[in-house]
């Protein structure tokens, strides 16, 4: 059975229309979000409330946290004082805008959801902050994913969308007993262990609302559980009319610039091991 | 012996920077004036508020300023290279000497620094040929940034999504812009060549508090909003606050006093 998985709306709804188009094309029935319906876009109402109609299953992303705990309820994450005032201002105004139904629908939403042995999050299994990008440390990508007690670990927040295979994985730790438990005064008694770790996966959504891929076209991914098959799915959309709904709401005009050009609204975090310590 | 030279071309042609080579080759004395030019070619859109002259001064520590009457009495001193920078937008009717503009004579004269030498770019060999642009048509504004410093990542946004184009059709972008370690930067971009120059000034500045050099961007272009290019600079320039917050530990790593408040 197939399923789509989406990410990081952010509040792009021709880019979800254009998306959900090609999921109902694809004749897929299941589908499953993994955050950031809000943050930058112009429409946070029309997105929230198409993935409530839809009746999709969703978890928390970042800004639909940030958006109920406060401002900056992870501040950390911006790489300059540039983009933390962008942010600042989008966070004000999607408040602003945000109807109390919808808060309340992001409010509710779960940190993370799973099916069998697949497990869907927004940022990693620790944080909704935390970016798993695609050349990652591959001992730190395996353990976030065998921590969570999963074969497949679906994921967003980098707007890059990948698929990683770690294989042949092993976790090797040696045990020094305590002094007084050594059976010779020189040497401590230490032992060994492996643990041989299965086939594990890392997938990324990337994102429907705000590309950073190289291309403007919102991506998702399709998952065949029963072929053990993924694909990424590039869509276009008509960027213009969000470009221009961005003028109209009154939000800066070089979000409607970037959006046009491929580029994020604001620049990502470059630690790929960033996570908050809130 | 000295040596007079005169160049001219339009802005952006690369007269400071084939100067600024001659200078850093020259083994004496160098001495640079640059002149205003005429309003009757819009030259407003060559005014770059003394990017050039610092950033000349900057590499070369005892350039002579020959705008400065005594040091242009001077002028003859044994082996000194003097460059008059001009711009010009239009081509010289004739070669050579007989080419500059009838009406600089008078003031070369009473600087008594008549040029041995007057080269055009675009007319003489001697110049490295590059594809200039028609100015006369542009936008030409100059934002002060004396005492400013920037978040340097900002900066690198700022500066990404101006010569992209973000904030109008830009044709010309230049800059002295200072980072809270100290240190200053020639920003210099032209539609008509490829990326950007990012040149380091020489001069460093203790990390106490606002510099004190020369800083101002000037950009030309078309449709240029202006308002928002003011606005993004503002995000991107530190606080007081945020501008200690980082000068503090540098302080510490180089054992430097703090200032008192």
């Amino acid at each position: 059975m197939a399923i789509a998985v989406l990410s990081c709306l952010h509040a792009n709804l021709a880019a979800v229309e254009a998306v959900l188009a090609d999921i109902d094309q694809l004749g897929l029935d299941t589908i499953i979000c993994l955050g950031d319906l809000v943050g930058y876009g112009p429409q946070p109402n029309e997105v929230v409330e198409l993935v409530r109609e839809r009746g999709i299953p969703s978890c928390q992303g970042c800004w639909d946290e940030d958006i109920i705990e406060g401002l900056d309820a992870c501040d950390c994450s911006y790489p300059s004082q540039l983009a933390e005032r962008r942010g600042q201002l989008a966070h004000h105004w999607t408040a602003s805008q945000l109807k109390a139904e919808n808060r309340d629908f992001l409010a509710g939403l779960p940190f993370s959801l799973r099916r069998g042995r697949l497990l869907f999050v927004h940022g990693s299994p620790n944080s909704q902050h935390e970016y798993l990008l695609p050349d990652m440390n591959a001992f730190t990508a395996l353990e976030r994913v065998d921590s969570a007690e999963a074969d497949t670990l679906l994921c967003g927040h980098t707007h890059r969308p990948y698929v990683r295979r770690l294989n042949h994985g092993s976790i090797r730790v040696r045990v020094q007993k305590p002094a007084g438990a050594a059976t010779s005064s020189s040497n401590l008694a230490s032992s060994e262990h492996q643990l041989d770790l299965p086939l594990r996966r890392l997938i990324n959504a990337g994102s429907v609302g705000e590309p950073r891929h190289g291309s403007t076209k919102a991506t998702y991914i399709t998952v065949d559980e029963d072929h053990d098959a993924v694909e990424i799915r590039e869509v276009s959309y008509d960027v213009e009319r969000t470009c221009q709904a961005i003028l109209n709401a009154g939000l800066p005009p070089i979000f409607s610039w970037r959006l046009r050009h491929g580029f994020e609204y604001a620049e990502r975090a470059d630690d790929a091991a960033h996570v908050c310590e809130r | 012996m000295s040596q007079i030279l005169l160049i001219s071309g339009p802005p952006g042609c690369g007269k400071t920077a084939w100067i600024l080579k001659h200078f850093q080759a020259h083994l004496g004395p160098c001495g640079y004036l640059r002149l205003p030019g005429f309003a009757d070619e819009g030259l407003q859109h060559a005014e770059d508020g003394g990017l050039d002259q610092a950033f000349l001064c900057d590499q070369c520590p005892e350039l002579m300023d020959l705008a400065d009457q005594d040091v242009s009495l001077a002028s003859h001193a044994t082996n000194l290279l003097a460059c008059l920078e001009i711009p010009q937008f239009h081509h010289p009717a004739e070669s050579g000497l007989a080419g500059i503009d009838r009406r600089l004579i008078p003031q070369l004269a009473a600087l008594q620094l008549m040029p041995q030498c007057h080269l055009h770019f675009g007319r003489d060999n001697e110049l490295p040929q590059q594809d200039t642009l028609e100015f006369s048509a542009l936008e030409h504004h100059s934002l002060p940034l004396n005492g400013a410093v920037w978040d340097p990542d900002s900066l690198s946004s700022f500066w990404f999504e101006l010569v992209n184009g973000a904030y109008g059709d830009i044709f010309r972008a230049k800059a002295h812009v200072n980072l809270p370690d100290g240190r200053g930067f020639l920003f210099n971009w032209i539609v008509s060549q490829e990326g950007s120059q990012f040149l380091p000034l020489l001069e460093l500045e203790s990390p106490h508090g606002r510099p004190t050099r020369l800083s101002r961007l000037v950009v030309q272009g078309k449709q240029l909003q202006l308002n928002q290019i003011q606005n993004t600079i503002n995000d991107c320039l530190l606080s007081d606050a945020a501008l200690e917050l980082q000068q503090g530990p540098l302080r510490q790593q180089q054992q430097l006093p703090t200032p008192s408040p």
